[in-house]
């Protein structure tokens, strides 16, 4: 038998000049708690400084400087949690003159900001997550990137050398430089990018039977898969980073030519993108292309479900759910159902928002229900 | 008063000192002596003057060639590449090295404008006995150097320097090795940084 994993969670947030709120000092249920209020009162502006202590960032992509209050020279954010990596207080202090940023775990600045990410084991669920599947490559690269950097150790220092020495081989091509000196900016570019490569093949092989699990589930018998669209091709296979890193090698000998053309590097992670296909009528089709809005959101509710996955497996810890308003424009039926599986399958903390009391009976109603008005939290 | 002002100016273009700092040195040099102050010009005046590159591997020097290239007990066979002058004194330290230095002045960075040209590659090839990249002439004592020592750091551009060159210098027939990667030594490996860890993994050697 295995020992249930436990929860990570938020114990007590404390906001200054954030958004709307000028000042909040809160105590969070273990359980969680149901935000209610108006648009504009803060609903997502709480759920958005919760996960910038996970990411150290906006999940809605503001620059930082947008997170400050109106009229203020800079904001800070604190919370004591049960961290998923031993975390037990997280904070950031962010100064608009000279957009310094301080983030401390623990009382204690890290060495690396990456070491800090994912301190907390956090998912946010929200409406624009639509944008996941019927958005650019770019957003599921994004998404990859995160997952991944919070997840796997070793991803986001492959993913910045990758993208440091793309940076570089992009400026010699656009000036043209000689044979030799591409070769020598090949060498970091193959060897970081094979190790992007492989741990994102690695993690769509196994986070695909999860997916379809969940849009079944969810969508009542359609069938939906995830796959690795790498843009070298091949590399979607099980592969290591240094096969990985060999057909990297190859993709970029075959584009040589046209490269130089262009002055841009044409293949490589920086191209790769994550397919979300739903099979009807005998043939896989492409959720973005040819999913209704419905689809589109119940394929993004599960890329969401298997990221917590992600994060229960890598950390051993019930992460802790955000769920913004995510029930919105979604019919009843569908609704439900995605409760009902996050009832079974997010055991952890939930901190969810909504407009109306009468969309909030995830833990069947056992929430506390607190209201937000203009940036106050009235428990 | 413009004499304090132009002081600070001055100090505050050094790397690592902002506006604050340079203002509290300049206060703190007006405050001492006027032969202490005036030492330090006179030290800075004669650095200016007199240091320069050594002709043969580029090292910062007053003396042509530079003590280091001068030594006949130094192993005229082993040439170190690194990219700055200040690297050669973390590298003799050690005192584990008796071999020559070649110094880039820099690393391979396109994005700064840094390329081949800009670094002092052109007195290199001479060394090992091959053509000068702009003269075509050949130079040196051909045959001599055995080994060269890519000890650029071990950074994405640090990397594609230690490449280049090694593109350039093995078809002189050459042995051209790069430093190792790993652990630091007497530390702990519960506290090495992940990146050092999985370098040191990747790079592990039989017992």
């Amino acid at each position: 038998m295995t020992v249930a994993p436990t929860s990570a969670a938020f114990r007590e947030l404390r906001l200054r000049q954030f958004r709307n709120f000028a000042e909040l000092d809160l105590r969070l249920p273990p359980a969680g708690v149901a935000i209610i209020g108006d648009n504009g009162a803060g609903k997502t502006n709480l759920l958005e400084a919760l996960y910038y202590l996970e990411i150290f960032r906006s999940f809605r992509g503001a620059p930082d400087e947008r997170l400050v209050r109106f009229g203020e020279d800079g904001f800070f954010a604190r919370a004591a949690v049960d961290g998923a990596s031993g975390a037990s207080e997280v904070a950031v202090g962010f100064e608009r003159r000279g957009r310094r940023k301080r983030v401390s775990v623990n009382g204690a600045p890290p060495e690396r900001l990456g070491d800090a990410l994912g301190s907390v084991g956090a998912v946010v669920f929200s409406p624009s997550d639509v944008a996941l599947v019927a958005g650019s490559p770019a957003e599921r690269r994004r998404f990859l990137d995160i997952v991944l950097s919070l997840n796997r150790p070793g991803y986001l220092p492959a993913l910045q050398r990758y993208r440091h020495a793309l940076r570089n081989r992009n400026a010699l091509l656009r000036t043209g430089a000689s044979p030799a000196l591409l070769l020598a900016w090949e060498s970091g570019l193959l060897e970081s990018g094979g190790r992007v490569m492989a741990m994102r093949a690695e993690w769509a092989l196994l986070a695909g039977a999860g997916f379809s699990r969940r849009y079944e589930a969810i969508s009542q018998g359609q069938s939906a898969r995830l796959a690795y669209a790498p843009s070298v091709p091949q590399a979607g296979e099980l592969v290591d980073a240094a096969q990985a890193a060999e057909l990297l090698r190859g993709a970029l000998a075959r584009v040589a030519v046209r490269e130089r053309d262009r002055g841009v590097t044409l293949v490589g992670p920086h191209r790769d993108d994550l397919a979300l296909l739903v099979h009807r009528a005998g043939e896989d089709r492409d959720l973005r292309d040819y999913g209704s809005g419905g689809q589109q959101r119940t394929a993004a509710i599960a890329l969401r479900m298997v990221e917590a996955e992600t994060i229960r497996q890598a950390r051993g810890r019930e992460p802790v759910v955000l769920l913004d308003d995510v029930f919105a424009e979604l019919d009843p039926g569908r609704s439900r159902r995605i409760l009902e599986l996050l009832e079974e399958e997010e055991p952890g903390q939930a901190i969810l928002t909504a407009p109306k009391q009468s969309d909030l009976e995830v833990r069947r109603g056992s929430l506390p229900h607190w209201r937000i008005e203009d940036g106050k939290v009235l428990a | 008063m413009p004499l304090i002002d132009d002081l600070t100016a001055e100090l505050a273009r050094l790397p690592g000192i902002g506006r604050k700092t340079a203002l509290r040195l300049t206060y703190h040099l007006l405050k001492r002596p006027a032969d202490e102050v005036r030492r330090l010009a006179r030290a800075l005046e004669s650095v200016a003057e007199r240091v320069r590159p050594c002709t043969v591997c580029g090292n910062l020097t007053e003396q042509q060639p530079c003590a280091l290239c001068g030594n006949p007990r130094r192993d005229p066979t082993l040439i170190c590449v690194v990219e700055e002058s200040s690297d050669i004194g973390a590298i003799e330290r050690t005192g584990e090295y008796r071999g020559l230095y070649h110094v880039l002045g820099g690393r391979l960075s396109p994005l700064e404008g840094i390329g081949p040209d800009e670094l002092n590659l052109r007195s290199l090839l001479p060394r090992l006995g091959g053509a000068d990249a702009g003269t075509g002439a050949t130079a040196g004592a051909p045959g001599v150097i055995r080994e060269v020592i890519v000890a650029t750091n071990p950074s994405v551009e640090g990397e594609a320097t230690a490449v280049y060159l090694q593109q350039l210098v093995r078809p002189l027939g050459v042995r051209v090795t790069r430093l190792a990667r790993g652990l630091p030594v007497g530390g702990d490996l519960e506290y090495a940084d992940g990146v050092t860890i999985a370098e040191a993994l990747a790079g592990r050697r039989e017992l």
